[in-house]
Formats: C-alpha cells, sequence, structure tokens
C-alpha cells in the first residue's frame, strides 16, 4: 500500500465497524498511514523458508472429553447483556442490508 | 433451449451428534428453554479460550470416511471474521486450509447407472446462535452457539434435479446411519446451499447460490426453477449475477436476497488459540472399524435374505428396525422384518416408543419368530400376545405353556388341524358317520394332541363337528 | 504504620508463621500505602471490602505455604469473578467478570489475597499505560514519568511498595519493559507456560502472564504456583517445577552471548555503559560472554505489528455491545449500533490497531502481510535456536531509554513499538525472557537489564539474575 486514500480509510473503518466522522479522515489518514509505512516493510525481508510459526508451541491439541461442565444460567448473563427481552439477548435490527 | 447443461454443486451443514460443543464443553441441545445451555465460552466472554471436543472430531472423520476422502493428518483450524449478533466471537472457527476430509465422493444410481458425485472437502465448525428477527429487534438465544458443524462442498458434478436429491437422500442415509447427525432438515440440523449455473458451453456459467433450502424435495425443485429463471434471462440476452437467493415456498421460486460483493472478506488466518490435532493412523483405523455396517451393504443382506423391494425400502428408512434386524442371530428374516414393519411397529406408533425401551429380548424376539416360522403359533396369536411380549418380556414358551390352549381360536389353523386329523383317522370318521358319538370324542382327543394343547376347545370341536358333517 | 511491605515474603512468611502479624495487618497497611500514594494511579479497582474478608477467614487457617496472606496485584486485564475487569477501556468500565482466570484459581488456591486490579494501557496496547481510559499510572521513582506499559501499574504498584508482588501480560515487552522504567524483576516465561484462559486476548499468539516483583527470588517463586498445564488453553505446557533451585550457584563456565543489534547506537550510552559493566562483571566471574548476531531480530518490530495488530483485530471483534460492556444508545440500526458502539467505546489508539490489523488480513493482504509475518516469525525463531545451541542465555539492555516524561511523543502511533524494540524479538520466538534493575542513570531513573533465555529454561535465567542481584547489592547498585 502507497497511499492511502480517503475511500481506504472508510473501507479499513467499516471492515472494523468503527465509526469514523467526516473531519476525522485527515487524522487517520495520516496516523493509519504512518503505521501502514511500517508494516510494508514485511515486503522487503526474504525468509530462510516459508513455514510459518501459527503458535510458538511444539505441542500438539490435546481434545477434550465430551462431557458437560461448567454452564451458565440466563439470570447471570442478563445482568451483563445491555439489552434483554424475557429469556433473551436483544439486538437491533439491520436496516440496510 | 435444449442445448442448456445444468450445473449443480451443494453446501451441507450437519450438526453433529454430540453430547457437548466443538469448543466449549456447554451441552449441544437447543431445542429446549432459550438460554440454558449456554457458558462463558458460547457468550465469548472476555478471556475465554475455546477447547477441541474429542467426540466432535471423531464423528467428523467419521463422516470424512464414509464419504471416501483423503483424510487430514494434521488439522489446523481457522478464524474466519465477520460481524453478525450471531456470531458472538465476532469470528467463527472452521477448517480452511486443512479440512479434515477432501477429494471424496457418494455414489448414487441415477436411472440404474452407478454415478459419483465429488467431494471438494468436508470441514468442521461451529455453529452460530439463533437469531428470532421481530420488527424493531432481533432475540439471540445462545443454546446453538458453538454446536458442532460439518460441511459438505461437492464438486460441480450435479446435472439435474434429480441427481441433487439422489445424492441429499444417499448422504442424509450415510450420516443416519453412522450417528454422525440427525439430519432433520425441518428442524436445522441438516441446511443445504444450492450453487445452480447454466451453460451452452463445457465453461461453467455465472453461479448463483440459494441458502437454506428447506427439504431435499425444495432443493431439486430450486434446481428446476434457477435453470429456468437463468435460461430465460439468458434468452433475453441478459446476464446471470453472482447473488445469493433464497427459496419461496408459495412461488416455488427462487427471491435474490443479495448481490454478492467482490469477495466476501472474511479475513481468514489461523487460529492461535487451538495447535493442531493430528489424527493418527491407528486412532484412524479405529475409528474405520467402529462404523456400523451402511445401508448399501444392508440392502444387499436383506435382499439375499428374501426380503421383497419395497420392504427393503422400509426397513432402510427405519433406521431402528434396520439397526435390530442386523442383530438377530438364525431366524428367518423375511419373518422377522413383517412382524417389525407390522405389528411391533403399529405398537411402538401406538405407545410412541422405540425398541430400545421395550422390555422385549432380542432372544424372546426371535424365539417369537422362530415359532411362527414354524407354524407353531399363528400369527393372529403373536398379535395377541405381542404387548405382553414388549411389555413385560414374558418367556414366548412360558406363554404358549401358560395358556397356549385357549390361546389359539384361529379357525383356519384349527381347521388345518381338523383335516390332518381326519385324514390319519379314515376308520374313526366312518364310525362317527355310522353314529357312533363315541368316535367323534376320539377324534378332539388328537385334534388336541396334534395341536399340543393349544386350540380352544369349544371351537376346536364346533370346527370338527362341522367338518365331519360336511363331509 | 507498621512497615510489613518492605519486608521480603520470606520475613512476612515468617512473621505469619509465628502469629506475629495477621494477614489482616498486611492487607490493612496494603491500603493505607495506596491512599498515600493515591496520585500514582496505579489501580482501576481496590478490592478492600474482598481483600479485608479475605484476610479474616485465613486467621482460621494454616500458614501452609510461603505465599499465604501475601498482598497481590493483577492486571486488569485479567478476568477476576465478581471483580470488575476492565482492561483500562471505557469498553469494560462496568464488566464484572462471572468467571476467573485460570491464574486467579491459582492465587486463591495458595491464599493470597488480591487488593486491587492495576491499571495499564487499553487493552493492553502501548508501551506507556498512557492510553488507559483512566488516566497513566505514574513511575513509581519519577511521578512526572511514564511507567512504561503496557502492564504500568502493576510495575509502579510494586516499586511504589504498595504490594509485594503482581501479575502483569507480556505480549511484546509489556512485563519487561514497564520492569525496567520502575526498577522491579518482571518475568515473561516461556509461551504456554501460564494459563491464557481468563487473560482478555489482545494478540493470541504473543500473549503471556508473568510475575513482577521487588527481587528475583519472589519473582521466581510466584512463578512457581502460575505455570502448568491447564485443560482450558490448549496452548498450555505440562511443567512443574521449583525456578529458584538454581539461585545462588555460582555462574562460573556459563556462556552468554549479547545480540549486536542490542547494542546498537540507538540505544543511550549510560544503559549500554550499565550493560558493559555487568558484562565486565560476568567476565570476572568465569562467564563467557560473546557479542553475537541473530538473523531476524531487527525485524521483529515489523512482524510484531502485523501479527498483533492482526490478531488484535479478530480478538476485539466480540466488543459488539450485546453480551457485555459498553453499548451505544443508538440502536435504530445493527450496523450503526456495531459502529458506535466501537466508536464509542474504543479509545484512539485501539481503534488504529483494530483498523490496521482489519486491513492486513483483508482479501490478498494476508497473503502479503500475516502469513508472510508468520513465516518470518518462524524463521526468528530458528536462528534464535541457532544461537542457543552456542549460548546458555543471551542478555542486553531491556530498553533503549529510560522513562521518558508522561507528555513526550504523545502524537506519535509509531513511538509505542519503537521502545519495545528491544524486548519484542522474545515474544516473536515464545522464548522466556525477564527484566531485572542494574542501576540507574544520572537522573536516578532505572535501568533494566534484558536476560533472555532458551525455552523452558528461566531457572537458569533466575540463576543468573539472582547473581547480578547479589553482585550488585555488594557493590550497592541495582536498587
Amino acid at each position: 500500500m502507497n497511499n492511502l486514500s480517503e475511500k481506504d480509510v472508510k473501507h479499513v473503518a467499516d471492515l472494523a465497524r468503527i465509526y469514523i466522522k467526516e473531519e476525522e479522515i485527515p487524522k487517520y489518514m495520516v496516523n493509519l498511514q504512518s503505521l501502514l509505512n511500517e508494516v510494508d516493510k514485511i515486503k522487503d525481508i526474504k525468509g530462510y523458508d516459508d513455514e510459518m510459526l501459527i503458535t510458538p508451541v511444539n505441542h500438539e491439541t490435546i481434545p477434550r472429553k465430551d462431557e458437560m461442565k461448567e454452564t451458565l444460567t440466563f439470570q447471570e448473563v442478563s445482568y451483563l447483556a445491555p439489552k434483554v427481552s424475557g429469556n433473551y439477548i436483544e439486538v437491533p435490527v439491520m436496516i440496510h442490508e | 433451449m435444449d442445448t442448456y447443461k445444468l450445473t449443480a454443486g451443494i453446501e451441507v451443514h450437519c450438526e453433529l451428534k454430540s453430547k457437548t460443543k466443538m469448543f466449549s464443553d456447554s451441552l449441544n441441545e437447543y431445542h429446549s428453554a432459550p438460554n440454558c445451555n449456554i457458558n462463558a465460552i458460547d457468550l465469548a466472554y472476555p478471556g475465554v479460550l475455546p477447547s477441541v471436543n474429542m467426540y466432535g472430531i471423531e464423528l467428523a472423520l467419521k463422516a470424512a470416511l464414509l464419504l471416501n476422502c483423503q483424510i487430514q493428518k494434521r488439522m489446523y483450524f481457522d478464524r474466519k471474521n465477520y460481524f453478525y449478533p450471531d456470531l458472538p466471537k465476532g469470528y467463527q472457527i472452521t477448517q480452511a486450509r486443512t479440512p479434515i476430509g477432501t477429494d471424496g465422493y457418494v455414489e448414487i444410481m441415477v436411472n440404474d447407472q452407478k454415478k459419483r458425485i465429488r467431494i471438494h472437502d468436508i470441514h468442521i465448525e461451529e455453529d452460530t446462535c439463533k437469531n428470532t428477527h421481530l420488527d424493531t429487534c432481533s432475540l439471540l438465544d445462545f443454546n446453538r452457539s458453538g454446536v458442532p458443524l460439518i460441511e459438505i462442498v461437492t464438486e460441480p458434478d450435479i446435472k439435474s434435479d434429480e441427481e441433487a436429491m439422489l445424492y441429499l437422500e444417499k448422504l442424509r442415509e450415510l450420516l443416519l446411519y453412522a450417528d454422525i447427525s440427525d439430519c432433520k432438515i425441518e428442524e436445522g440440523s441438516m441446511r443445504c446451499d444450492v450453487n445452480v449455473s447454466v451453460s451452452k458451453t463445457d465453461i461453467l456459467g455465472i453461479r448463483t447460490e440459494t441458502k437454506n433450502v428447506g427439504s431435499i424435495r425444495n432443493v431439486g425443485l430450486v434446481i428446476e426453477s434457477e435453470k429456468e429463471r437463468q435460461i430465460s434471462l439468458l434468452e433475453n440476452g441478459e446476464t446471470i449475477r453472482e447473488e445469493t437467493r433464497r427459496y419461496d415456498e408459495k412461488t416455488n421460486q427462487t427471491i435474490l436476497m443479495r448481490v454478492k460483493e467482490t469477495g466476501n472478506d472474511y479475513r481468514y488466518f489461523p487460529e492461535p488459540d487451538i495447535p493442531p490435532v493430528t489424527l493418527e493412523d491407528t486412532y484412524i483405523e479405529a475409528v474405520k472399524k467402529s462404523l456400523p455396517v451402511m445401508p448399501d451393504e444392508r440392502r444387499e443382506l436383506y435382499k439375499r435374505a428374501g426380503i421383497q423391494n419395497v420392504n427393503i425400502e422400509k426397513i432402510i428408512q427405519n433406521k431402528m428396525i434396520s439397526d435390530y434386524l442386523m442383530d438377530l442371530n438364525h431366524i428367518n428374516l423375511v419373518i422377522a422384518s413383517n412382524l417389525l414393519l407390522g405389528d411391533v411397529s403399529f405398537y411402538l406408533n401406538k405407545h410412541s416408543k422405540s425398541l430400545w425401551d421395550v422390555a422385549m429380548s432380542k432372544e424372546n424376539f426371535e424365539s417369537l419368530v422362530t415359532l411362527l416360522d414354524t407354524s407353531k403359533m399363528s400369527s393372529k396369536q403373536v398379535k395377541e400376545i405381542l404387548p405382553e411380549i414388549l411389555e413385560k418380556n414374558t418367556d414366548v414358551n412360558e406363554i404358549l405353556k401358560r395358556d397356549g390352549m385357549t390361546q389359539v381360536t384361529d379357525k383356519t389353523f384349527i381347521k388345518q388341524i381338523v383335516d390332518i386329523v381326519l385324514k390319519e383317522n379314515p376308520d374313526s370318521v366312518l364310525e362317527y358317520q355310522s353314529g357312533k358319538d363315541r368316535a367323534s370324542k376320539y377324534l378332539m382327543g388328537q385334534v388336541m394332541k396334534q395341536s399340543k394343547g393349544k386350540v380352544n376347545p369349544a371351537i376346536a370341536n364346533e370346527i370338527l363337528i362341522d367338518t365331519l358333517n360336511r363331509l | 504504620m507498621n512497615n510489613y511491605l518492605d519486608l521480603s515474603i520470606l520475613e512476612i512468611h515468617n512473621l505469619l508463621k509465628e502469629k506475629k502479624i495477621k494477614p489482616l495487618d498486611l492487607v490493612m497497611e496494603a491500603f493505607e500505602r495506596i491512599e498515600e500514594k493515591k496520585e500514582l494511579n496505579v489501580f482501576i479497582t481496590l478490592c478492600k471490602e474482598e481483600a479485608i474478608k479475605k484476610a479474616k477467614e485465613l486467621e482460621e487457617k494454616d500458614v501452609d505455604n510461603i505465599l499465604f496472606g501475601i498482598p497481590v496485584a493483577i492486571k486488569d486485564n485479567i478476568s477476576t469473578k465478581d471483580i470488575r475487569t476492565t482492561c483500562a477501556s471505557k469498553m469494560l468500565e462496568n464488566y464484572i467478570p462471572l468467571y476467573n482466570a485460570t491464574v486467579i484459581d491459582k492465587i486463591n488456591e495458595k491464599n493470597m489475597i488480591i487488593i486491587g486490579k492495576t491499571n495499564m494501557d487499553e487493552f493492553a496496547m502501548g508501551s506507556t499505560s498512557r492510553t488507559s481510559y483512566f488516566g497513566p499510572p505514574l513511575n513509581a521513582v519519577d511521578k512526572t514519568r511514564i511507567a512504561g506499559g503496557s502492564s504500568g501499574g502493576s510495575a509502579s504498584a510494586v516499586a511504589a511498595h504498595l504490594i509485594p508482588i503482581s501479575l502483569g501480560s507480556d505480549t511484546g515487552g509489556s512485563i519487561r519493559q514497564p520492569a525496567s522504567y520502575n526498577g522491579i524483576v518482571g518475568m515473561k516465561p516461556t509461551y504456554g507456560s501460564i494459563s491464557r484462559y481468563g487473560l482478555v486476548a489482545f494478540a493470541s499468539s504473543l500473549d503471556q502472564i508473568g510475575p513482577m516483583s521487588r527481587n528475583v527470588y519472589e519473582n521466581a517463586l510466584f512463578l512457581n504456583t502460575l505455570i502448568g498445564k491447564d485443560e482450558k488453553d490448549l496452548t498450555t505446557t505440562d511443567r512443574v517445577e521449583d525456578f529458584t533451585r538454581y539461585i545462588g550457584e555460582d555462574i562460573k563456565g556459563m556462556k552468554i552471548g549479547v545480540p549486536e543489534y542490542f547494542m546498537k547506537e540507538d540505544v543511550n550510552p549510560e544503559i549500554k555503559n550499565h550493560v558493559e559493566k555487568i558484562i565486565s562483571m560476568l567476565k570476572e566471574h568465569g562467564a563467557t560472554v560473546e557479542y553475537i548476531t541473530i538473523d531476524y531480530i531487527e525485524n521483529a518490530v515489523t512482524l510484531y505489528q502485523i501479527i498483533a495488530m492482526g490478531e488484535a483485530s479478530s480478538n476485539l471483534a466480540r466488543f459488539d455491545g450485546i453480551r457485555y460492556g459498553y453499548a451505544s444508545g443508538d440502536r435504530e440500526d445493527l450496523d450503526m449500533f456495531y459502529k458506535k458502539t466501537r466508536a464509542e467505546g474504543f479509545g484512539e489508539e485501539v481503534k488504529r490497531r483494530i483498523m490496521v490489523g482489519s486491513y492486513l488480513l483483508s482479501g490478498e493482504n494476508a497473503e502479503i502481510y500475516y502469513n508472510k509475518a508468520l513465516s518470518i516469525r518462524d524463521d526468528i525463531k530458528k536462528s534464535f535456536e541457532k544461537a542457543f545451541a552456542n549460548y546458555d542465555l543471551i542478555i542486553g539492555p531491556t530498553t533503549t531509554t529510560t522513562a521518558y516524561k508522561l507528555t513526550d511523543d504523545l502524537d506519535n502511533p509509531i513511538k509505542a513499538f519503537l521502545d519495545d524494540i528491544l524486548v519484542i524479538p522474545v515474544n516473536m520466538a515464545g522464548l522466556p525472557g525477564m527484566s531485572i534493575p542494574i542501576g540507574k542513570d544520572e537522573t536516578n531513573l532505572p535501568i533494566g537489564l534484558h536476560i533472555i533465555g532458551n525455552f523452558f529454561e528461566e531457572a537458569i535465567m533466575y540463576k543468573l539474575a539472582a547473581f547480578i542481584e547479589t553482585e550488585l547489592k555488594k557493590i550497592g547498585e541495582g536498587k
């Protein structure tokens, strides 16, 4: 990425589901650009090989048994949820698909 | 118009029959009250991490084996990132790069010809939570959040609605018989997305995807209606757009949901919270060995046992009966299956019970079949004693001894015995005809002896006298 | 006022055992000290009531282990049941978890007493703790300066003797760098040693919890209780060991490497000077110390930026105002609700990193940036492994400068990463790394020595650290 456009900033904010006001765009253009210039350095690095390190651990996953353990009640959960309706958590609807 | 070739591919999501969820240890059960089988992981509370359900892996492996797939022996998981309220973490754990199975196939019979529908891949993932849309808001039930899923993706090998339905029937049969999923499309434990395109050449046309089709029959209807819609668009000089559609049963048409964006941006990346899962060869072998006899093999078996085709299909459709039959030894399977499909099923349906929760033992059932097979008991008699056997598992031979006399009231059966007795005792018949009453008593005794005391004497006597008088 | 909290944990333990003091004495003293040094702003939440209750309960119990009754502070990104856990964010300002992190269960098992939750950078993103929604914690040595970050509160609280010991978390130096800035001991153990279950994820493949303490022995002691396999964290390793076991042994014959990169010109000369003095000291005592090169460590910051921001963009997607946390009042449309919730709930640094992280994973970028970073990351690990084939330990300075002014470099989005340039390579490889104080600069600000060990060799690091600590005490430095 060479130069971040206004459109790019909006797109990235959209991807991240973060609302940005029009007047904030210039600030983000500068800040995001400086970070992107940094990460772009990756392109010039030549590695030993293509092997990827996904997790630093060398061991394998040990799957668990198919047994039930802890559960929560909806009452506990409802204290934390910003909006509850009956035994459900409520969310706004999507207006624009 | 006839020159258009149809091509379809199907993506099937099936929920696995595990006790707990794929990446958390709450119950895999979402038909009960809302938000009761939930834990911190299902709600993606800050700081929680996934665990991996061993049984979920096993079921997925079984499916991959049944679909003749290459097995991925070192599996990683990936994150598929998107925002939607039914996805609490904001990402779904799935297998994008290393699906558990690849390059498999399912064999179907099309017009008496074998055809392979190739399987691109089968991968493990987790279900979303249930989202009920109201006018002004949506309601979330997290019971389904994290339920284990397998997604089975075909190659574009399906050339007709019939093939699609045959493929799905076959797939369903396999998953049901291996106890991998209960495959209830209506309840959402099996979901089908259908990709359809048409083309006049060998180059595939632009495809549309119809999501979440509600039954196997509807998958056929979707393919037909999409085919027609696409052909008429092309004939009118229009182009097909890559879009997501849904099927409307009332109008038998697919309806546009959204035009696909240029490649959904799911921001896949390897799931760092789950180190690789290795499937050892010995484990794969053991799972393979644990697979039950599958329907096609069972069909062969039933055919060899002389069961009629109509009944074979009835049995296959009723896995409980099929499994029960598989466990029976050295008995007449035709009689056993008739009994199970008939009187036993009637009783079970009436009492909403399954073969696994009645008292009757297999051995007792086998004795019953043998008695029928050797004509030692009439079907009418069986019908009468069946409830007792099912409920109390009373030994059938005991029943015979206990109330055998009064039990045999089947007139045809008794008539057969009378006829035999009369044939064997021509002298006594003559005596009777000459007016000697004693002779009829002797003959009656022979009838009882011949029937080992099972027949109802009053009825037997009536039939005997009647028969004698008609001679 | 008593001064029990200036004593070592062993001394406190003996007093408790001899019934000369009660756990409540320690708790009351801690809260007095916290009150006295309120302006340090090191705590976001204090658990006074719970702590007093616990202390009283402990009066009935046997003093059965050395950490019994010891007050402890917990970084506020570690989930504590019934105790608010904010991650220093408006997003979680009122979030009270329903479950304990595995480390909290372990701390409770030892009957330690949780005093409060410490201030930090919002969601651990930063190197100064200035991104905290609750205002920055201050450096314990100089209140005009940063405490470092992101575990700034945990470091400053220990350095100010408010509590003897604390927990931090380290994604790219967040334990070691503030430890260095505040003149305390901070250990980031081998990735997978301590369960991350309940640590609010920033970058899952880098995050690791670790102990922060006033001296090496106490750090090792605390680590003993924190490690081990946890069924709830698939990346944990099965290990049980006593990390104090080599403490006190001499270092003759030890082979130590100093990466040239760690001593390059950007490092403040005074810091370099102090590290060189340590090198001479180690040589005098029979250790071999050699300059070495480790491939790719100069690229670590770039990799870190990509991996940490990429993973963070995914890990922080769950903060959507639906199940917990801040929710925007604008509930008309789902999409706007998401965007407003996240715009209003997250601070600037976090938003920036999530946006860049989303970008780095989107479409083909995942291949160009993220996967490439993972591939070079594997190479860093390999080059460290090469170095550890010849050396027991690697050392260098922890930071390029000492703690700077609270008002310096406020608007530089890159600065936060450059502060951690020397400590980040360790997280890339998953190796253990620790910082110990080795003296002060001419303005009296602490300087830290960074010790890197091979995988699972924390015990050897503690051996060297304790040796240096003892030697410095003899000549009156290090504190």
